[in-house]
């Protein structure tokens, strides 16, 4: 359809532009280069307006809040950022976030990526099909999909969790809800919630690789298992770089999950860094202490960004020989 | 096609033997998808079914099949019904913040990805790198200045004082820039202006339906994002009516913790759940091109 509006309007405006041609005055390019610079500035002022006031200004509001006293609401200096930092609760929180990432994020990948290989591979059937239910989650809001774990995770709903104690492998029922396993469980529920997600992103950049790479590989006698783990990988290399990122930054604001769990099953209302925010902001009333754990919360994940991208591009090409395949 | 190249191939490089062994594959890799989607499907098959039963039947019945007695309609009745009928309130409202919000935010960002990319004036660049060093700050750390500076200006329990903050969408200014680079050709544009139409006029006319395609992505990936959607609005809002639907499920899964907060809402929760997620998921397949493409931009782009 765009390549018909295309062709019509450009067959429509030759004739046109014939015409003007003959009447041009002699040096208008500067000045109707000028002027419609101008347009162009005047069509990013309504984004550049919001943006200052909801993205700019709260975010500077933020950072002077920090600085002011819960009690006075004069400048304090770095009161409550000390106050942070002796927050025991806050930092468990934290370390509890690293410790998530750490086992979540690595378990999500390496399903997405071997997912994404899987529908990738020539012994693949119905890959349009597969794709699409594995990207279905993504259609379900966070909240709605801890809902539906946070049933389905309760024993006294699910007869799946008491097969176990049947078979005489426990004492009792499974309780992924308790309060030291709740981790776990929020652990599936982000797994459920975004591995199709990544896997997505991931098989679209898989088939970005060319073809003849490909075929080189098959009639040089590679196996498809090397293929994919020798060529494909490492030829996506970035794109598992930018899942990684956007799942680091994911755990670290992690709150929908903890917040509903918490809600059905008690398990735990400091679990993550943004629900001690949240309760500080709210429960306590304390917005100069919450501001501060909020912006010490964003340097973190903004570090830890940095830092891992800082990574993948120093250690160059650890997956394998992409310069060599593509030779 | 590559099924079709094998299956010419196979019989003139490889025995017999190979090919059982490539059958055994086929059937290895399908066995494993199956799994997988299975996994994935489990839950939301759940949901069907459990929306069908009642509180007792939830304890009572197996937990993956229908009961013998379907309570679906005691159900609906009572989930549009309960605590003053607010359900019906929070589709609305969710239905209402996705698109005020998704059109609004396709629009300003079109704008404004269309002059960055197809103008060059003064400050553009420093937009640019505004605009992609604003991906770093992570959004969860805005909510709460957000949420004091409209409650300044008496925007806070408003719909505007939802979507207003909603429309800021760095990514899709950012996606609208490079699309427009691609997919508008100078030439057309210069013959437009040729034509005598205005810089706006141009936008409208002739580059609109060549980014029709990017402004859809644009605008289901805004609309998923604000469906979803669930921290912004819990702080923002005190009145149930104006709740979404996602504040609204999750403040009555409050209740069924609280030991004497009346009757268990299992059912409404459940039921809820699932009428909350049903036209998504049913409009999917028909989207999921669009929004796959939105998706996998950043990550192709930085290749």
């Amino acid at each position: 359809m765009s390549q018909d509006t295309v062709g019509g309007a450009t067959a429509l405006s030759v004739p046109a532009l014939a015409r003007r041609g003959a009447q041009r005055p002699v040096s208008p390019g500067r000045r109707l280069r000028a002027k419609e610079g101008r347009s162009g500035m005047v069509m990013t002022t309504p984004f550049l307006a919001l943006f200052a006031m909801f993205f700019v200004a709260p975010f500077v509001y933020s950072v002077i809040l920090s600085f002011k006293s819960p009690l006075t609401g004069a400048y304090s200096g770095l009161l409550n950022y000390r106050s942070v930092f002796s927050n025991g609760a806050y930092w468990s929180a934290i370390v509890r976030m690293a410790y998530f990432g750490a086992i979540q994020v690595t378990v999500m990948i390496c399903l997405a990526i071997g997912l994404a290989l899987l529908l990738d591979s020539p012994y693949c059937r119905g890959r349009r099909i597969f794709a699409l239910i594995y990207f279905l989650p993504y259609a379900v809001p966070g909240v709605i999909a801890a809902l539906m774990w946070s049933f389905l995770l309760e024993p006294d709903l699910d007869s799946a969790l008491k097969v176990p104690q049947l078979l005489g492998l426990a004492s009792g029922p499974l309780q992924p809800l308790s309060f030291r396993a709740a981790l776990y469980a929020i652990m599936l529920i982000v797994t459920w919630e975004w591995t199709g997600y990544n896997m997505t992103i991931l098989l679209t950049s898989l088939t970005n690789v060319p073809r003849q790479v490909l075929e080189a590989a098959k009639v040089d006698g590679a196996s498809e298992l090397s293929i994919a783990t020798r060529i494909k990988l490492p030829m996506v290399r970035r794109t598992v770089v930018f899942v990684v990122v956007l799942s680091i930054i994911g755990t670290l604001q992690l709150f929908n999950e903890p917040l509903i769990l918490n809600n059905i099953a008690s398990t735990g209302s400091s679990l993550a860094p943004n629900q001690i925010i949240y309760n500080t902001a709210f429960s306590f009333g304390n917005q100069e202490l919450a501001a501060a754990q909020s912006v010490i919360l964003a340097l973190i994940t903004i570090v830890a960004t940095v830092v891992f991208f800082g990574i993948a591009r120093r250690r160059g090409n650890p997956l394998g020989t992409t310069k060599a395949v593509a030779k | 096609m590559s099924s079709a190249t094998t299956t010419l191939r196979a019989p003139a490089s490889r025995g017999s033997g190979s090919r059982l062994s490539r059958h055994f594959k086929v059937s290895a890799t399908t066995g494993l998808l199956i799994l997988a989607a299975a996994i994935v499907v489990a839950p939301i098959y759940w949901l069907v079914i459990a929306s069908s039963k009642s509180t007792s039947q939830l304890f009572n019945t197996s937990t993956f099949l229908p009961p013998s007695h379907l309570s679906w309609i005691a159900n609906f009745k009572s989930l549009f019904s309960y605590g003053g009928s607010y359900f019906g309130w929070w589709l609305l409202n969710s239905f209402i913040y996705s698109t005020v919000t998704a059109t609004l935010a396709t629009a300003v960002s079109t704008l404004c990805g269309f002059g960055l990319a197809k103008y060059s004036f003064k400050g553009r660049g420093a937009i640019l790198a505004i605009v992609l060093g604003s991906f770093v700050v992570p959004s969860t750390a805005l909510v709460l200045p957000i949420f004091l500076l409209e409650h300044f200006i008496g925007l806070t329990n408003t719909y505007e004082g939802v979507i207003l903050p909603l429309i800021v969408y760095p990514f899709g200014v950012y996606f609208m820039s490079i699309y427009c680079a691609d997919a508008v050709p100078d030439v057309l544009m210069d013959s437009s202006r040729m034509d005598g139409a205005g810089e706006l006029r141009t936008l409208w006319q002739i580059a609109r339906p060549i980014l029709m395609p990017g402004m859809v992505t644009l605008f289901l990936l805004e609309f998923i994002g604000t469906w979803n959607n669930f921290f912004l609005p819990l702080v923002l809002l005190g009145s149930q009516k104006l709740f979404p639907v996602t504040v609204g499920l999750s403040a009555w899964s409050s209740a069924l913790n609280i030991a004497g907060a009346g009757q268990p809402l299992y059912p409404e929760v459940i039921l809820g759940s699932l009428v909350s997620v049903l036209p998504m998921l049913i409009l999917f397949p028909f989207l999921q091109k669009y929004i796959a493409r939105g998706l996998t931009f950043g990550a192709v782009a930085g290749e």
